[in-house]
């Protein structure tokens, strides 16, 4: 039975914990909501007691400009940020799929990434410091607000892509970038071999698409005369630099992540139906796929992404089509480590039941 | 000292040489490079996965302290062995693995010196980037289980953002590869939170590292100025000209002074602080970046700007750098270093209130460090054959530490906690923080036989002066 879960939207840091332990307390299911981009994330929650939504939390806590760092509340959205940090000549570099609409809250958990990566990294890379709600109502805070820290363990990496399974993300601090000063994009028909060699070029491009077309999309930014040689030695066709923005805004009904040794990857997608809508970042390792074949073209793309050491994971599907290929694929080999993590942090196993791996 | 049992077992597993027990042998195993040391109970040196599984099992077995050691240059205190037990040396695991041209990627050992693997890299034109100060000697294991630095980590990432998978052995003796070389991997992110856990949560018996292609031009510029303060200020300016290069370093005139007498780099000794600024890329990029740094440093108070012409030159100018703290030897013969990291436009304040608590100990203070990312390593100098003065030096390195703090700042940015910071934690972490921390630690090591006395502060140790005053990060609106 489908019971509506009672909807928590707290203005606070404090508040959210208390609703968090309230819930937790009672054994209530707990699924927190950042801007619902990828509810269709995971195994679909076998309860939902609690919506948590994070989205009142939306202050930007500190900016500290000179020090190239931002602290916000984890329910801010990332064009919000984006805008504040525009404000200086700094941005995050982070340009997820399916935007607009996510919060920063929501890319942590998820590990949601984009184009960028090739230069930047993920957050993983860029996250400094980080707060998160606990069941037993406890915030815990890891990190700090200087780019540099090895003080405790590093508690952003044991959130960082968790799913909110070990707690509530309500606030981080990050690493900013200045905004490139020369920045150009451009594009060619030319597939594989075109990317390769963009990808070996002298200055590694910012950002490296290649779509099932066969087109590829470069973005090269820095030194203004080094960018124009490179550019010049591969003869592509400048681009507008918009086009980054209506990328990032695929989001299909239907799709997965593929992510793979770097090497392994174009095998991995040129395995797929013929036909089949895919871009890829090949200098990063990942494939988004936008299903329009059965389960078991999605079962026979996992089994070799996973002999290649990587994973295909399903980031939105109708119900039944979820069911039958499953969110995540072959469990890793360090599982029973990390449900020792989660038991020590969830012990009822309150937040998201069901919906990670783990 | 081991129940005999214990060490006949041990030589079963790794060979009647390769355990050391007799008491002065484990002399040579007492410390690290920090102050303070322990004697082990036994030295086991490692050479394989199975040896370290097979120690740390019959450890667990007994309640025995482990706690691994690399080249032993650690400046926490993380490799000294404060309880006894067994110190597990790895350096005999020195082999280069694999090198993976292709896809960029090397598996080495934990006995692998840093220095080395750059070099067997290159012949691929490849690199590894992290590049603590001590590469010449420390070990890729050790830098893993400190998740360590260096100077051009200022663009290019410390060592956990290099690592890309582990082969790790936990307290019960089980052993597991942790993440690879795919990204997005299914699962927490174990690989991320064991990089940097000081062997408090595993010992580390491969890594799998990023290498890098070398950049096709290097620059390194070197410039004067007339106090730390202006060349704090320049620092902030290059970064806040939207230039964050490959590294950015400082050192003031009693570091200069020192590191001329020794290495005759030609550093200018009248100089109040001297930077060091490296770009690298392309050569239009070194180009164009060297006369924007060039502008701006001079706009900034800069002078006798100069470039290292020849390869020669850059070397002669980095060795002066990375062999700073053995040239301060010239001066006093022992140094005690903190390396407490502030946000970057908190240098000019923070470098004064060192100075200050260098003059009200009478303590000369030598500052060698990583500007462009606002960590400090201010050395403290002094001859510990004069016993007397080590009380002062310990209170001198702890004031030094709190004035970080109190400028919101961090502990640590590349040592580690270790042992002689860990009485410190509660200055920046709450209870839950560091609770929250603890049930990492149980969840790796229930029984806390894998280096035990560090990171956390040890109630049973001698009580901190300072440290009642607790919770000041958060005071000073952290979040």
């Amino acid at each position: 039975m489908v019971t509506t879960p009672a909807v928590e939207k707290p203005s606070t840091a404090d508040e959210l914990a208390r609703k968090l332990q309230e819930a937790a307390s009672s054994k209530l299911a707990v699924v927190p909501v950042g801007g619902g981009k990828a509810r269709g994330m995971g195994g679909a929650p076998g309860r939902c007691d609690v919506e948590l939504h994070t989205t009142r939390l939306n202050r930007v806590i500190e900016h500290s400009q000179a020090d190239m760092v931002v602290s916000v509340e984890a329910g801010i959205t990332l064009e919000a940020l984006q805008e504040e940090l525009a404000k200086s000549g700094q941005f995050l570099p982070l340009d997820p799929f399916s935007s607009p609409g996510h919060t920063i809250g929501g890319l942590l958990a998820t590990g949601w990434t984009g184009p960028l990566r090739l230069r930047y990294g993920s957050p993983r890379d860029f996250l400094i410091g980080i707060r998160v709600a606990l069941p037993d109502g406890k915030l815990a805070s890891g990190g700090g607000r200087v780019v540099k820290n090895v003080s405790g363990y590093d508690m952003m990496k044991l959130h960082y892509g968790a799913l909110g399974s070990l707690g509530v993300i309500v606030a981080a601090s990050f690493k900013v970038f200045p905004k490139p000063l020369y920045d150009l994009t451009v594009t060619s028909e030319g597939g594989w071999d075109d990317a390769d060699r963009a990808l070996a070029m002298p200055v590694t491009p910012a950002a490296l698409e290649i779509f099932s077309d066969g087109r590829v999309l470069a973005r090269f930014t820095g030194s203004h005369d080094a960018v124009d040689r490179v550019i010049g030695d591969l003869g592509w066709t400048v681009e507008d630099r918009s086009i980054w923005g209506r990328h990032s805004g695929r989001s299909p009904a239907r799709w997965a992540r593929i992510a793979a040794p770097r090497t392994a990857l174009r095998g991995l997608v040129e395995g797929l139906p013929r036909g089949a809508g895919w871009w890829a970042s090949p200098g990063v390792g990942v494939a988004h796929w936008a299903i329009a074949s059965d389960s078991s073209s999605v079962m026979a793309t996992r089994a070799k992404a996973e002999a290649a050491g990587g994973a295909l994971v399903m980031l939105a599907a109708p119900d039944d089509f979820m069911r039958e290929v499953g969110a995540w694929g072959t469990p890793p080999a360090t599982l029973e480590i990390m449900r020792r993590l989660k038991r020590a942090f969830d012990p009822d196993g309150v937040l998201n039941p069901g919906r990670f791996v783990i | 000292m081991l129940p005999r049992s214990v060490v006949e077992e041990l030589r079963t597993i790794v060979g009647r040489e390769a355990v050391i027990d007799s008491a002065n042998d484990l002399r040579i195993f007492e410390r690290d490079g920090s102050i303070e040391g322990a004697l082990p109970d036994a030295v086991v040196l490692a050479s394989s996965t199975e040896h370290v599984a097979g120690v740390i099992k019959v450890a667990a077995h007994n309640n025995i302290p482990v706690v691994l050691r690399g080249a032993g240059t650690g400046l926490s205190g993380g490799a000294v062995t404060i309880r006894g037990g067994i110190a597990l040396q790895v350096t005999r695991m020195r082999r280069i693995l694999n090198i993976d041209p292709v896809a960029q990627t090397a598996i080495v050992e934990p006995g692998v010196v840093n220095q080395e693997l750059s070099m067997v890299a290159a012949q691929h034109g490849l690199f590894y980037a992290p590049d603590p100060s001590s590469q010449k000697a420390c070990t890729i294991g050790g830098n893993a289980a400190e998740n360590s630095g260096g100077p051009h980590c200022l663009y290019y990432g410390v060592t956990t953002n290099h690592v890309l998978g582990m082969e790790v052995v936990l307290a019960d003796g089980s052993v597991h590869w942790v993440s690879g070389d795919a990204p997005d991997r299914v699962g927490l992110d174990l690989c991320g939170v064991l990089v940097g856990s000081e062997g408090t949560l595993c010992a580390i018996t491969k890594i799998k590292v990023r290498l890098l292609r070398i950049p096709p031009s290097i620059a390194t510029m070197l410039a004067a100025f007339p106090s730390i303060e202006t060349a704090s200020q320049a620092v902030s300016a290059v970064i806040g000209h939207g230039i964050v290069p490959a590294a950015l370093e400082m050192m003031d005139n009693v570091t200069v002074g020192a590191v001329e007498a020794h290495y005759h780099a030609g550093y200018p000794t009248d100089a109040g602080a001297v930077l060091l600024v490296e770009v690298d890329g392309t050569a239009e990029a070194t180009r164009e970046l060297t006369a924007a740094i060039g502008k701006v440093l001079t706009d900034n108070q800069g002078y006798a700007l100069r470039e290292a012409q020849t390869p020669a030159e850059r070397e002669l100018l980095w060795a002066g750098r990375k062999g700073a703290i053995g040239a301060l030897g010239r001066i006093k013969p022992n140094y005690y270093l903190h390396d407490g990291v502030v946000p970057r436009s908190r240098l000019p304040q923070v470098l004064s209130a060192v100075g200050e608590i260098g003059e009200h100990y009478k303590l000369p203070v030598a500052n060698v460090f990583h500007a462009g990312d606002g960590n400090l390593h201010p050395n403290i100098l002094f001859d510990m054959r004069d016993r007397d003065v080590l009380h002062q030096v310990e209170s001198a390195g702890e004031e030094m530490l709190r004035a970080v703090v109190e400028l919101g700042g961090a502990l640590s940015g590349e040592h580690g906690i270790g042992l002689e910071k860990s009485a410190f934690m509660p200055w920046i972490y709450s209870e839950d923080d560091l609770g929250a921390m603890h049930r990492v630690k149980d969840v790796f090591d229930p029984k806390g036989t894998m280096n035990p006395g560090k990171i956390f502060p040890d109630p049973s140790r001698k009580s901190v002066h300072l440290a009642g005053r607790t919770g000041l990060a958060i005071e000073a609106k952290w979040w």
